[in-house]
């Protein structure tokens, strides 16, 4: 599958501000499953300093400054991407996740044990709790394959909660979504992350797009005007060991969905970051994204 | 008793108990004076606590030292090594020498720091160790500090105080000086820069209201680096700049003591509003260093201890010279088996900083609490760590009347001077526990500190001779002498930041303001209290008047009729008072914090008067009595003067003296005009019957009293008082200090000073350049030649100035103090 993707980001800061700092997670990484053919990233006004990075877990950064006093603020990406629908995942044959849970803490040996074992640990915006183990238990009893514990826990959010952009906002913390049960997809994968590390299994956060007009046939996706987030789960085996799941379509995640970055959560990754120096008290953001089939 | 005790205790004479206090005593004001505290509760009411410094130093004799400092350097080297690694290749890691898990778990671990370039693989610049000592006389290392250890600025200020205090003891026990390891560190730090002439380096602090803020500055002023905070600095082209006064200037090393979570909004916390936005990336480009490099604090987390031993053997190949006490991480199977199963031997400690926990003793636990503890321990091992007790040697602390023993903590310092090499600092920061038996030692929990002395390596008392011991008092002096200069000397390092000026500029004007109001207050107290003076009744009335025209106390109270019981309290409230918003308390509070946040450029004697001034303003514990008000009244006159003439004196006329007196001199301006107002002398055109013509004549006596002119009115005029000659005087007259001309006079020339400077930065609108035009059309309405005999005119030209002079002051803030804050977008 062929897409090609647009996603624009302004701001208006009510008055001149002197200089803007942005992070910009809005490159695709390339992976197993896709590969990114062309990348455009503009910003407006242009700014004094542009340099590219890769971050701790390996996703393209861009730095971009804005020297000049600005009042507008306008990123835009476009990309060209590629991507693959990932192998036919068999949850049965997967291996049990206490299992799993006991191999994740003994993880050694190179670059494995950074690739995955990171992603048990407490992140920024995700802490394990007791509240979380208590939600995610019931589809974990001992010994059942991890992929069928994960499928019914991704089942189980979608039907559990709402998707209400007007319930949360980004530093909504993670025990109200559970006691609201209601919110965005970053939500939805910030539950699903903070159940799977009580559990003592990795999980981490997925940052990237949707397409925006469904298959023929098929209901439009949510969440798919706007970037999107979910989840990768470690099960072990063979592969790359990650499964990606996104609760808040409730399905396993295919060649509809376009990976931007992964982090331990969306503090790590999230599209763009920036701290600006000075600014009205009226900040307005807009942000649109559009995903469009070029061929199958 | 230990040799060295025993010529430590003959030396100090008998231990008298009045001598001691005395000694106490005069440590105790040589701290207060120069300002030392310790900010408790990082309260913005500014509660700081006085320094306690005991009198009895700690002893380390030199070959004992000799070993800590080859232990201290050993670790320092080793640290830095490990941080290397780890953000670095990660070889520990992936070789499986450390579980990953070990980096993982610790929110100390800054991802946005791995693969950051640092130069030299230098990332421990500035390291302290707190170690104790066993009961059999070994030392054991209790904890590490790598982010950005503090203390070394008070062990200074406990040498400078001990050595004057008990000076001759100090003499006698040739005590290894503190300030050539300062020296060495500064050298290091310049020498970071290589190739850039004359290096910027800046000391990066949270602000005023850190616990160790008196620190900050201290430490800033003695290495003549320029003390700033976060939005002081600001990051363009991947580079860092201070904001000046004269624009921004590069900055080349930062030394921070601000934690590394916070010093990048951009990057790192984003909820931080003390670091600078982009410092992260200006490190990447190699334009700055930053001390200790970002992300060093990794290695206080506890959960490290335990592999310290065998890394020191692979890192270094050696064996660890200072042995850690031993702990057991449970983010490890076994280990966690082993704390769980020998809790009683062992205190509970988080794994890292984030860890929120006070130290557990597993044997004071019930069985209950221990159960408890067990099951969190399960729930996150790697939270926590399991440390063996050990038995604490104790040292002898002065109480009151005698030595008690006391558990110490002492922390030691090392600093990077180059090729990789450290340098101990010959001495250290004791700290001792609150009372005896108490395990627990810090500074939170209400303990003391003590001066470390390292005594030279052989003494041969019979050999001391007179002319040797001529020799240590002039070194003795030097070292207390050397450690005080340094600040006065290098004060004025450094650019002016433009907070700096801010500070400086309100500290003109609180200081002004409350002098106004105490000189208020007095004239009217002195009229109430004091039978003897002659007029009294008459005067009071336009003193009452001015104090409710400036809000100092309620509008009811302003009459004649008023009592002295009704107007007691309400002058008790406006002297006293820290929450009557215009009291002289609130605004020597507010004098004090601005006076704190720059405190850096004020002399020694500039903050002693400022403390002296908190004090006398504090008032009395129970009820205040009429003439009781007098003294403070008094006192607060003449420590306002004392700050005044030390202003005038003793500092430099750079641009951080020019905000300071404009300040001043706009507020005393706008005080001049307020009374003139308050009084409404434009509107009493002549006398017209007796009564009038005594009230105007009291207002006028008042006038000249609150101006300080009485005298020379008196002296030029031998007159009565009369409404156009005092006019003239206290407005007109360029030669009064108190007259409004002379300070609209001073206001132009500073402002026009200024605005000459700023020209550099050409802007279309220019504000200083429209404050100078405020200020020059101000003089020029002065020269009217019937300003003082046409009340209409006379009243215009004040309605105007009042509306005016206050609009200097935005001026000045818009051109140099906003400096525009970060926040997250």
């Amino acid at each position: 599958m062929r897409y090609r993707a647009r996603h624009s980001t302004r701001y208006d800061y009510g008055e001149d501000v002197p200089v803007s700092h942005h992070l910009l997670h809005l490159a695709p990484r390339s992976h197993s499953l896709q590969r990114c053919r062309r990348l455009q990233l503009t910003v407006a006004p242009v700014p004094a300093v542009r340099t590219d990075h890769c971050d701790y877990f390996g996703n393209p950064v861009s730095y971009v400054v804005v020297q000049e006093p600005h009042r507008l603020l306008e990123v835009t990406s476009e990309i060209e991407i590629e991507v693959r629908p990932p192998p036919r995942f068999r949850p049965e044959m997967t291996q049990s996740w206490d299992r799993l849970r006991h191999l994740a803490r003994s993880l050694a040996g190179p670059n494995e044990a950074s690739a995955i074992g990171q992603f048990v640990f407490d992140s920024t915006l995700v802490r394990g709790s007791r509240d979380l183990l208590e939600y995610a238990a019931p589809s974990f009893p001992r010994g059942r394959p991890i992929g069928l514990a994960l499928l019914d826990l991704n089942t189980r959010i979608n039907k559990d909660f709402a998707f209400d952009p007007t319930a949360t906002t980004v530093s909504t913390p993670l025990d109200q979504v559970l006691a609201k049960r209601r919110g965005v997809c970053q939500d939805f994968a910030h539950l699903t992350i903070g159940c799977l590390r009580s559990l003592g299994l990795p999980a981490r956060y997925v940052s990237g797009y949707l397409r925006t007009l469904p298959p023929p046939g098929r209901p439009r996706l949510v969440g798919a005007d706007a970037s999107h987030a979910w989840v990768a789960a470690w099960v072990g085996g063979d592969g790359d060991g990650w499964v990606d799941l996104c609760p808040t379509n409730g399905r396993l995640v295919d060649a509809d969905f376009i990976t931007l970055a992964w982090g331990r959560d969306y503090d790590d990754v999230s599209p763009v970051r920036g701290v600006i120096l000075g600014g009205g008290a009226r900040q307005r953001l807009a942000v649109s994204v559009d995903v469009e089939v070029i061929d199958d | 008793m230990r040799p060295h005790w025993k010529m430590f205790l003959s030396s100090l004479g008998a231990m008298h108990a009045d001598r001691m206090a005395e000694r106490w005593e005069s440590a105790r004001r040589l701290l207060r004076q120069n300002g030392v505290t310790y900010n408790v509760y990082g309260d913005p009411q500014g509660i700081e606590r006085p320094w306690p410094l005991d009198l009895v130093p700690l002893l380390i004799p030199h070959e004992e030292w000799r070993q800590i400092e080859e232990g201290v350097g050993q670790r320092a080297k080793l640290l830095n090594a490990f941080l290397a690694d780890l953000y670095g290749p990660q070889t520990l890691v992936r070789s499986g020498r450390l579980p990953a898990s070990l980096i993982y778990a610790d929110p100390g671990f800054r991802r946005a720091c791995h693969g950051v370039p640092v130069p030299a693989n230098q990332y421990l610049h500035f390291y302290a160790v707190d170690l104790v000592r066993d009961s059999d006389g070994s030392w054991w290392v209790l904890g590490d500090r790598t982010n950005t250890p503090s203390g070394a600025g008070y062990a200074l200020e406990n040498r400078a105080v001990l050595s004057q205090v008990v000076s001759e003891t100090y003499r006698y026990c040739q005590v290894e000086r503190l300030a050539p390891f300062f020296n060495a560190f500064r050298d290091a730090l310049l020498a970071l820069a290589p190739g850039r002439g004359q290096p910027r380096v800046v000391l990066l602090t949270p602000g005023p209201y850190t616990e160790t803020y008196f620190e900050h500055a201290y430490l800033a002023r003695h290495l003549g680096f320029t003390l700033v905070e976060g939005e002081d600095l600001t990051v363009r082209d991947r580079r860092v700049f201070l904001k000046t006064l004269s624009g921004l200037e590069p900055v080349d090393i930062i030394l921070r003591r601000l934690v590394d979570d916070f010093c990048d909004p951009l990057e790192l916390r984003a909820d931080s509003s003390l670091g600078v936005a982009g410092l992260l990336q200006a490190v990447r480009a190699g334009s700055v260093v930053v001390v200790n490099a970002l992300g060093s604090g990794l290695m206080e987390s506890m959960s490290f201890k335990s592999f310290l031993p065998s890394l020191c053997r692979h890192l270094l190949g050696e064996e660890l010279k200072l042995p850690s006490v031993a702990s057991w991480w449970c983010g490890q199977d076994a280990e966690l088996a082993h704390v769980l199963d020998n809790l009683d031997r062992l205190v509970i400690k988080g794994a890292n900083r984030e860890v929120v926990l006070d130290p557990i003793f597993g044997e004071n636990l019930s069985a209950a609490r221990k159960e408890q503890l067990k099951q969190a321990v399960r729930q996150r091992p790697w939270d926590y760590v399991g440390q063996e007790r050990i038995v604490l040697s104790t040292a002898p602390v002065w109480q009151g009347s005698g030595l008690q023993a006391h558990h110490v903590v002492l922390r030691v310092y090392a600093a990077a001077v180059g090729g990789g090499r450290y340098q101990v600092m010959p001495g250290g920061l004791t700290r001792v526990a609150p009372e005896p038996g108490r395990l627990v030692v810090s500074m939170h929990s209400g303990g003391g500190s003590k001066d470390t002395w390292v005594l030279a390596p052989q003494r041969h008392q019979d050999l001391f001779s007179v002319k040797q011991a001529a020799g240590q008092d002039l070194r003795a002096a030097a070292e207390a002498r050397a450690i005080e200069l340094r600040g006065e000397l290098r004060g004025t390092a450094g650019d002016l930041p433009s907070r700096v000026a801010d500070g400086l500029f309100w500290l003109g004007r609180y200081a002004e303001r409350a002098d106004g109001a105490v000189r208020l207050l007095r004239g009217s107290a002195t009229r109430l209290f004091d039978g003897s003076v002659p007029g009294a009744s008459d005067e009071l009335d336009p003193l009452l008047r001015l104090l409710v025209w400036h809000g100092l106390i309620p509008a009811d109270l302003g009459t004649r009729e008023t009592s002295v019981r009704e107007l007691l309290p309400a002058l008790a409230a406006a002297i006293f008072d820290p929450d009557h918003p215009n009291s002289v308390r609130a605004n020597v509070q507010r004098l004090y914090r601005a006076a704190h946040s720059v405190r850096d450029r004020l002399s020694r004697d500039m903050w002693r008067v400022i403390t002296q001034l908190d004090r006398e303003s504090h008032g009395p514990a129970g009820p205040c009595e009429g003439a009781a008000m007098l003294q403070p009244l008094d006192e607060l006159v003449t420590s306002f003067a004392a700050l005044f003439g030390l202003e005038q004196e003793s500092m430099m006329r750079g641009p951080g003296w020019r905000f300071l007196t404009m300040g001043r001199r706009l507020e005393r301006a706008t005080q001049v005009v307020s009374m003139m107002r308050g009084l409404r002398v434009a509107d009493a055109v002549r006398p017209v019957d007796g009564n009038q013509a005594t009230s105007l004549s009291a207002a006028l006596e008042v006038l000249l009293e609150l101006a300080e002119s009485f005298m020379t009115y008196r002296e030029r005029y031998f007159a009565t008082v009369q409404k156009a000659p005092v006019l003239q005087l206290l407005l007109v007259d360029a030669e009064n200090p108190r007259a409004l001309a002379f300070q609209l006079t001073i206001l132009r020339d500073q402002l026009a000073e200024l605005s000459e400077n700023s020209r550099r930065s050409a802007t279309i609108h220019n504000p200083t350049a429209t404050a100078v035009a405020i200020v020059s059309d101000a003089r020029e309405a002065l020269t009217h030649p019937d300003l003082v005999r046409n009340g209409a005119l006379l009243r215009t030209t004040l309605d105007h100035l009042a509306a005016n002079l206050p609009e200097v002051s935005n001026l000045l803030a818009h051109a140099f103090f906003s400096h525009a804050f970060a926040r997250s977008a």
